[in-house]
């Protein structure tokens, strides 16, 4: 484990990297002022853990097999850790003295990890931003808000009232969240399940065939836009808000209940290879042409 | 110090409601006021569930299958498979010589959510008439502990990151908000599934968003 706080710390970690270098794992450091760098050789499908109350996390992927964590903190409020355990490598901020301003506490972080690297992160405040990341993802913040670039992988994101964005990710999506809003751009995943309470769901691109896409929430505006090549089976329904639709829908072959509440939709679009369940309490649904 | 954990006392926790007792489950339940007061909670539905005169007298299998499933899903008990058992928050508690006590609070207010959930549902498959009364029977002691567990934690926030804390006291407010919505509407349709599923939707985002504002009043910002 390595800790940074300044020159005190800096002169314990070296000494203690001379008397036994075996404690350094295979790190290397490297620190400045208000900056930590270390280094970590891992294996296939390391596991990196970032835990940051406050401040920005950008992860990205790279083609070697080795870790790179770059740090930089406000205050001495802070300290950054980064250690690794096995095949695994655990980062995070903790604070050293008791009262703080927020500022104080910040800490951000600039990861570059293999792109077959399986994430876990915690940030409460800042933004979390990772891009071309092959591994399972598991993020969760409450004012962050996360954005995953070229992703895959089994994703889930929790955040409280961060934002998500998802841009060309693949492989499967779970999003949930109370007052965030969600923008699903360009997905090439098989199994979508976005909920939040009153943000606002977009979804716009290709359904893939065999694929499910489940977007739900309770206000707000749920908006899908479909081009004319796709291919869906529809089910949209809010309890109390309304439903708009662009979309030709054969009217379901099958018997299909219609519900005795609210305003409801179905229907299939070409041949109904993909699953697109959209529900809301009292938000608008938007089955819009995409441009 | 009894030398049963809280682990492996909701591991039992099963046969404990099924009247099996062991010397040393009762320490560890002499001694542990959390567990405790889970298994008061618990005690409480089910005397609730059993005053409605409608459910059987034990609660049935499938809620012990919610409770464990919710429990298995929080990690406080498992078999080793779960991917991600030994999470950050475990490290940080080997680190700071924390116990990891907000996963057990997680677990504590969603399990309550579960068990509570899962008692009205036969009620409203027999009878759609008394569904609202069985309903309020069996979440007026979920809806009270999250209350307490939300005025509990809310003071804990002092001196917590003034934009963590002001989103989760927002978001808080979104929830309580949306329950009495979607309270009113399951009260003015009572076979209105949809609005009875966001209703629970509703109280398990309560308890997740409590048991996080557990997490930060403990651990700080």
């Amino acid at each position: 484990m390595i800790s940074y706080n300044g020159s005190a710390a800096r002169s314990r970690w070296k000494a203690a990297a001379l008397l036994a270098p075996g404690l350094m794992l295979l790190g290397a450091m490297a620190v400045s002022a208000d900056r930590m760098e270390r280094r970590f050789k891992v294996e296939a499908h390391p596991v990196i853990t970032i835990h940051n109350p406050n401040g920005a996390i950008t992860v990205r992927a790279w083609t070697k097999s080795e870790v790179l964590v770059a740090a930089s903190r406000e205050t001495s409020v802070v300290e950054v850790f980064a250690e690794q355990t096995g095949n695994r490598v655990d980062i995070f901020t903790h604070q050293v003295s008791g009262a703080a301003t927020p500022e104080e506490l910040r800490a951000d972080y600039e990861i570059n990890v293999p792109e077959d690297a399986e994430l876990e992160i915690h940030d409460d405040s800042g933004g979390v931003n990772v891009s071309n990341v092959l591994g399972d993802m598991n993020v969760e913040t409450i004012a962050a808000d996360v954005a995953l670039q070229d992703a895959a992988g089994y994703l889930t994101i929790k955040t409280v009232g961060g934002s998500f964005q998802c841009l060309r990710c693949a492989g499967r999506i779970e999003v949930s969240s109370i007052s965030g809003s969600f923008r699903l751009i360009d997905l090439r995943t098989y199994n979508v399940r976005a909920q939040t309470s009153t943000g606002n769901i977009l979804f716009s691109g290709a359904f893939l065939p065999n694929a499910t896409y489940r977007l739900k929430n309770y206000s707000g505006v749920i908006e899908v836009r479909f081009a004319p090549g796709d291919s869906f089976d529809l089910s949209a329904t809010s309890l109390r808000g309304k439903v708009h639709n662009e979309a030709n829908l054969t009217p379901p072959s099958h018997h299909h209940v219609l519900p005795r509440f609210g305003n409801a939709l179905f229907g299939t679009f070409n041949s109904g290879r993909a699953k697109v369940d959209l529900s809301s309490f009292d938000g608008t649904i938007n089955i819009l042409k995409r441009d | 110090m009894s030398a049963m954990g809280c682990h492996e006392f909701l591991g039992r926790l099963e046969e404990w409601m099924d009247g099996d007792r062991p010397l040393n489950s009762r320490a560890h339940l002499r001694d542990c006021p959390r567990c405790r007061s889970l298994v008061g909670d618990f005690e409480a539905i089910r005397d609730a569930a059993r005053a409605t005169a409608v459910l059987d007298a034990e609660p049935p299998p499938r809620v012990w299958q919610a409770l464990r499933a919710q429990l298995e899903q929080e990690e406080l008990i498992h078999d080793g498979r779960g991917r991600r058992a030994g999470g950050w928050r475990k490290r940080l508690g080997a680190v700071f010589g924390t116990p990891p006590r907000p996963v057990l609070a997680g677990a504590y207010l969603a399990a309550v959510v579960a068990v509570a959930v899962a008692l009205v549902v036969p009620a409203r498959q027999a009878s759609e008439d008394p569904w609202m009364t069985h309903t309020r029977t069996a979440t007026q002691p979920l809806q009270a502990h999250l209350a307490s567990a939300a005025h509990d934690t809310i003071s804990s926030l002092q001196g917590s990151d003034p934009v963590v804390a002001a989103s989760l006291h927002q978001n808080l407010a979104i929830v309580d908000n949306y329950i009495a919505l979607c309270e009113k509407s399951v009260s003015e349709e009572p076979d209105n599934e949809t609005a009875r599923d966001y209703l629970y939707d509703a109280y398990h985002q309560k308890a997740a968003l409590v048991a996080q504002m557990m997490e930060r009043g403990e651990y700080g910002p």
